[in-house]
């Protein structure tokens, strides 16, 4: 098929399957439809939040076939076919992620609403340099804004979950 | 007066003690579990069946009249249910709420004229928001631009176009007011020299991560609204919306959602509510309104204080302080609706911890082509508490006194608590050199003193600030209305209530009434019921009603609600106790005062092992009536509430000579930054920061800490990178996240030290004072002086925020070519 | 212009925005406008979609543009997505050229060790670049093509004398780096041409470099940035390269900067008089964050400490 024949018009939909913490879906949708809005709307999964819609508060982030990114800069079908990780994967109230139970051990969230972007930023983080300092945290999670704790209960969390999972 | 007299009796019941089993512990926070797996319902997490989604045409004039508007193309998009221009929805709905008396009115969708950038000029309704943007982009509005009104000393002689209300007269002008405290004018005279400066306090916002946002329903069935909101003030005076919408009040109710964040933004939010419940009348449908960031920065109706102080304090040349005056010119922006709450807020603490004699507060309030203000962490204080600082230190400078002994020398000492300040309200309690030596060790400042001199010999720029402020706490309403001109809704209630109810198999269910922002309100429900009653923190549910169930409860804002919440909680678990006595008496036939709570049972008094849990006890209360006392004044159930007055308010002075008690629970903090200036780029690094904050008891210090740490931060985002810049046009130049800097975790200490000191409150209850506004009240300040400090080998003095690169570098080169 | 900082890469219609002054919030927006979508497989149908959408615009990391599309302050009629095209995402030590191709994800880049090897003053831009997951998503090959004024990246190619490979229907030609960055957002790409290859000299052996950034936080755009490399022998200046971010439309090259060290001494005298000129040689703009004479200030601070930064890195191994 030539790319002429393989243009989406704007109004039709594209069909797209997407795997979301180890759930497979198979969605239509519109060439604009935002990965962000896709993840909360079309699937229903509100965990994932909206803070800016341009790319700067990190509230949004996930994790893209592992690597930690913006939803909000992503469009659904640039995720055609990736494996997708929210927060309602990591972890439920009766078995906490180790990053969970470090956030919740030390109060590195008030209001919660920037903290599964945090979470998923810190995944990532933990997950390529296991020993990460305090110096790598804050540079990790640089791009994460928060309005409510001042940022040092989160460091401190990651650091102790790091712990418990080098432990482990 | 005598000092009995002015100040009503305590009505605390509950002590402090030198031991608690459940408060004062950091207990890990009862509302975290939902939040850390993604279950925190926020407004825009509302979804609600055939719910339409919308969106607003913001209005790209800073002032202008509307001249046509024509919808036509936008309501043919397929996919669109509703255009709504401001005239057809003040058909149906009235101005917003507003306290300001004569009020300055404001719509949902503005009507006739545009005041702000940003402004709603119509709204969309449509079955997604993508579609409703696309229909905004297809709206033609046609604008006659009117002078823009930017600069607040020049709207002071607004007159013609370039007024904003031209039914409130030919001005800006929203309020002009002097108050005198005292011998001013005397204090003046005896004075030795006067410091006088004028200070620049910057328009800067709460900007919580979650925007405002409402979900509404209207029930066709019933005439009735159902909104969902991140508003507080629901079960205070949600009513006010009902009002706007054109409702009687029994035919709103709304839901509360959890707020991602608030920092007084959200005390009271009603025009996404009220914008949200006229789309849903109009189409039939729920209709959800979030604010987009954007809608947010321009919209949000909650910007900061924007102030200019020309400020003088009379001292005398050893050091005491005697008077002080302040003109302040404050831009409101383009309405009014809290009046100027901000600055009978100020008037709480505006002497800060000092022994000051007198005071003079001439207030001009305008009006502007801006964002209006709402509440920001402080409320008008933090700005008073940097003018008096600074005032403070260029007293110190002037006279060549060290900053700490100005300060020791001028507190207020320990044995004159109840204090009252020349404005009328009330200190609690307090102990102020106590905080000042706890800090200056925490931050070990004197090594910190040496190490600036050397570092110093290096070239290098250190500076060391001190800031000593205070942290008034548990508003009192007459805040809103005490500079009013006109009376008319001198409110003087703001209470807190709970329920709570213990069910048949003894788990309690505590029920608020105010809005969760972050604070931590469960977990001090949890922790002080589990006090009071012996209970198992696991076995307490708490939860929060709508305004269709609920109390009048004011909600969090101004420090209070930890206070607040705690008197609820106490005073409802008083009433369940004393009829638990009763039961337990009546079943152990034992004399009720012999018995006691322990252990989550009434027992005997040195005898523990005769008991009832209160499981049973509740068991017996709810099902088995004939086993109680024959008193009909006993009921079938555990159940009550509580509705928790203001511990201790009382109101002006007709003749306006003392402003009463309003604001009287007295916090107390010391902050201590180190910091370094790269001279040539004018960045700053923290090389240290320590602070001792004194809020009384403490029912959680790891919360609480968390309060001074987020309010740091938010301090370091005031006094160093945020500014909502307008330019001449009344542009806002910097509505995006790329361009108002937040603080991230890289400008923010890595350790911000945290120490206490505990003066209990006599009036409230266990001595319990807030702390909510935390660091933000004590950072600015602390801050400016850090950055004075270290640039004081070129001499220069700052007046103005916030001190980003460019303005330093700007200080500095100006200082650097005045030298030889 | 109040978007300060975003960029997208629309030749063209970004001239008519920027002299739209007046209005900076019209419209309500976070959702992007609807556009024509084609996801190439291959070089070929991006290509060729290219040549036969005039609206079309590229869609690869998206981080800047998706950004300005939520804003409504773009509006392609027809988007290209080649984040399929797995064939352009490569960095290659070829011979005595780094090759790194435009799909390349900044995070890669970032942390390549061939990367270091070649070019070490990309690796040290890298550090005031963006956060972790901008740099993800972000391409090599569209942040150049964005050509935002702030932005590292222009700086470190026109200062390592890189060659961008512009591909099209009509077949393939070479932009030195120094001829691409034309002004605001404009490049010398054509409407119907990929950037496909970016392609490094080397650094020769020996060769310090620096990159030193001021931004009010940390990976934020820049106010000012200073890209700068320096070939010495016994101590003295073979050649110098210093080029400025945030000081005018596109990044620019000081070569009256470089003047003052080529063939001298580095020495605090000739390192002072090289970032003087870098000072008196820029007109740069005035915003809120910073005002002219503070970029100014920067060009010499920054220069100085850049090519101060550089000498000490001469000589020794990358």
């Amino acid at each position: 098929m030539g790319a002429a024949e393989k243009k989406v018009n704007a109004m039709d939909s594209v069909k797209i399957n997407v795997t979301v913490n180890g759930r497979s879906h198979e969605r239509e949708v519109e060439p604009r439809r935002l990965l962000s809005d896709f993840i909360r709307e079309d699937l229903r999964l509100t965990g994932t939040h909206l803070g800016c819609e341009h790319g700067v508060c990190g509230s949004c982030t996930i994790l893209m076939n592992g690597q930690s990114t913006r939803s909000c800069l992503t469009f659904a079908v640039m995720a055609d076919g990736a494996e997708i990780s929210t927060i309602e994967g990591l972890g439920s109230i009766d078995d906490m992620h180790p990053l969970q139970a470090a956030f919740w051990e030390k109060h590195g969230l008030q209001c919660g609403f920037c903290t599964p972007g945090m979470l998923m930023t810190a995944l990532e983080l933990l997950r390529e340099n296991p020993s990460a300092n305090r110096e790598d945290i804050r540079e990790a999670l640089s791009g994460n804004l928060c309005r409510c704790t001042g940022y040092q209960t989160i460091v401190d969390a990651v650091e102790l979950a790091a712990e418990t999972m080098r432990g482990a | 007066m005598s000092l009995d007299a002015y100040i009503p009796e305590s009505r605390q019941t509950e002590k402090p003690r030198d031991s608690y089993k459940w408060i004062g512990k950091s207990m890990k926070r009862v509302e975290d579990p939902r939040l850390l797996v993604g279950r925190g319902n926020f407004a825009d997490d509302v979804n609600l069946p055939d719910m339409a989604h919308s969106a607003i045409l913001r209005s790209p004039h800073a002032h202008a009249r509307i001249l046509r508007i024509d919808k036509s193309k936008a309501e043919a998009l397929p996919g669109v249910l509703c255009v709504m221009t401001g005239e057809e929805a003040a058909e149906v709905t009235g101005p917003l709420p507003s306290w300001a008396n004569p009020p300055v009115h404001q719509y949902c969708i503005a009507q006739e004229r545009v005041r702000h950038v940003g402004e709603a000029v119509a709204a969309v309704a449509a079955e997604n928001r993508y579609i409703a943007e696309d229909a905004c982009d297809l709206i033609e509005v046609e604008y006659e631009p009117l002078p823009a009104v930017v600069d607040l000393e020049e709207a002071l002689s607004s007159t013609g176009d370039a007024v904003l209300h031209p039914y409130r007269g030919d001005t800006n002008v929203a309020l002009a007011r002097t108050f005198t405290f005292g011998p001013v004018e005397e204090d003046f005279a005896k004075a030795d020299r006067v410091i006088e400066r004028r200070f620049r306090w910057p328009r800067s916002g709460g900007t919580p991560m979650e925007t405002h946002g409402a979900v509404a329903s209207f029930d066709p069935g019933t005439g009735k609204f159902t909104i969902h909101a991140n508003t507080s003030m629901y079960n205070y005076c949600g009513w006010m919306i009902a009002d706007s919408l054109g409702v009687p009040a029994h035919k709103l109710n709304i839901i509360p959602t959890l707020a991602g964040g608030s920092f007084g933004a959200k005390l009271f939010s009603h025009k996404p509510c009220v914008l949200a419940a006229t789309l849903a009348r109009a189409t039939g449908r729920p209709v959800k309104f979030m604010e987009d960031r954007i809608d947010n920065t321009t919209g949000c109706d909650a910007h900061g204080s924007d102030r200019v102080y020309y400020a003088k304090l009379a001292i005398k040349d050893d050091g005491t302080l005697l008077s002080l005056r302040t003109h302040i010119i404050d831009d409101y922006g383009a309405y009014f609706q809290f009046g100027v709450g901000q600055h009978g807020n100020a008037l709480s603490q505006c002497v800060g911890p000092y022994q000051i004699n007198s005071v003079e507060v001439e207030l001009e309030a305008v009006l502007t082509n801006k964002c209006q203000q709402g509440a920001y962490r402080g409320f008008g204080s933090e700005v008073a508490n940097f003018v008096i600082e600074r005032l403070v230190d260029g007293a110190a400078a002037e006279l060549g006194m060290d900053v700490v002994d100005i300060r020791r020398k001028n507190f207020i000492t320990p044995d004159q608590f109840p204090y009252l300040i020349p404005t009328g309200n009330m200190y609690d309690s307090g102990n102020y050199a106590a905080v000042l030596d706890e800090t200056l060790k925490l931050s070990e400042y004197d090594s910190w003193r040496a190490k600036q001199a050397e570092m110093r010999k290096q070239g290098r720029y250190i500076g060391i600030g001190v800031a000593t402020c205070q942290e008034r706490s548990v508003f009192s309403t007459t805040e809103f209305w005490m500079w009013n001109l006109e009376p008319g809704g001198e409110w003087t209630s703001s209470p807190d209530a709970v329920s709570l109810k213990i069910d048949p198999t003894g788990k309690a269910f505590v029920t608020l009434h105010s809005p969760f922002w972050g604070n931590s309100p469960e977990t001090v429900v949890v922790q002080v019921l589990a006090e009071q009653m012996t209970l198992d923190p696991a076995d307490i549910e708490v939860t929060y009603s709508d305004s269709d169930q609920g109390f009048n409860s004011t909600g969090p804002g101004g420090s209070r609600f930890t206070v607040m919440v705690t008197g609820a909680v106490v005073g409802a678990a008083h009433k369940l106790k004393k009829k638990l006595l009763r039961i337990a008496g009546h079943l152990m036939e034992a004399d009720t005062a012999d018995l006691e709570f322990r252990d989550g049972a009434v027992s005997l008094k040195g005898a523990p092992d005769k008991r009832l849990t209160i499981a049973e006890l509740a068991n017996t209360a709810h099902y088995f009536r004939l086993d109680l006392p024959e008193d009909l004044d006993l009921t079938s159930g555990l159940d009550t509430s509580y509705v928790y007055d203001h511990p201790v308010t009382t109101l002006p002075a007709k003749d306006n000579s003392h402003m009463g008690i309003f604001y009287p629970i007295m916090g107390h903090m010391c902050h201590i930054p180190v910091i370094e200036i790269d001279i040539e780029t004018g960045k700053i690094s923290f090389l240290n920061y320590a602070c001792v904050h004194d809020c009384g008891t403490m029912v959680n210090p790891m919360t609480l800490k968390g309060h001074v740490r987020g309010g740091v931060v938010n301090g370091i985002g005031s006094a160093l990178m945020e500014h909502y810049h307008y330019d001449e046009n009344g542009q806002l130049q910097n509505a995006l996240f790329t361009d108002y800097l937040l603080p991230s975790v890289l400008e923010s200490p890595d350790d911000i030290k945290i120490g206490h000191v505990v003066t209990p409150s006599p009036f409230t209850e266990y001595g319990i004072k807030g702390g909510g506004e935390g660091g933000r009240m004590g950072a600015p300040p602390a801050l400016a002086a850090a950055v004075e400090d270290a640039l004081r080998p070129l001499g220069i003095t700052i007046d103005e925020l916030p001190l980003s690169p460019s303005r330093l570098r700007g200080l500095i080169r100006e200082a650097q070519a005045g030298q030889p | 212009m109040a978007v300060r900082g975003i960029s997208y890469s629309l030749v063209g219609p970004i001239a008519e925005l920027c002299e739209r002054k007046k209005t900076n919030w019209d419209g309500g927006a976070v959702k992007p406008a609807p556009f024509d979508y084609v996801r190439a497989e291959n070089v070929e149908e991006a290509l060729s979609a290219l040549a036969a959408n005039a609206e079309a615009q590229i869609l690869a990391g998206g981080q800047s543009l998706i950004a300005m599309m939520n804003l409504r302050l773009a509006k392609p009629g027809c988007l290209i997505d080649i984040n399929r095209l797995s064939d352009l995402d490569y960095i290659r030590a070829e011979g005595d050229e780094l090759a790194i191709g435009a799909l390349t994800r900044h995070t890669a880049a970032a942390t390549s060790p061939v990367v270091a090897e070649f070019c070490p003053l990309m690796t040290a831009a890298y550090d005031f670049i963006a956060h972790r997951a901008v740099r993800n998503r972000g391409t090599v090959g569209g942040n150049l093509c964005h050509a935002d004024p702030s932005s590292e990246n222009p700086a470190v190619a026109i200062a390592s004398g890189a060659t961008f490979v512009l591909n099209s229907i009509d077949g393939e030609r070479r932009v030195a780096a120094e001829d691409f960055f034309l002004g605001l957002y404009e490049t010398a790409a054509k409407q119907n041409e990929l950037l496909t290859e970016i392609r490094i000299p080397k650094a020769p052996a020996g060769q310090g470099w620096s990159f030193q950034e001021t931004s009010t936080r940390k990976g934020d755009f820049a106010l000012v940035g200073i890209a700068a490399t320096l070939d010495c022998s016994n101590d003295a200046c073979k050649d110098a390269r210093v080029v400025a971010i945030g000081v005018d439309e596109r990044a620019v090259r000081l070569n009256s900067a470089e003047a003052p060290i080529t063939g001298a001494a580095i020495d605090d005298t000739s390192l002072t008089a090289a970032a003087e000129a870098a000072r008196d040689s820029v007109d740069p703009p005035s915003d809120f964050h910073a005002d002219s004479d503070f970029r100014r200030d920067l060009v010499f601070s920054l220069t100085k400490r850049a090519l101060s930064e550089a000498h000490g890195r001469c000589g020794k191994e990358g």
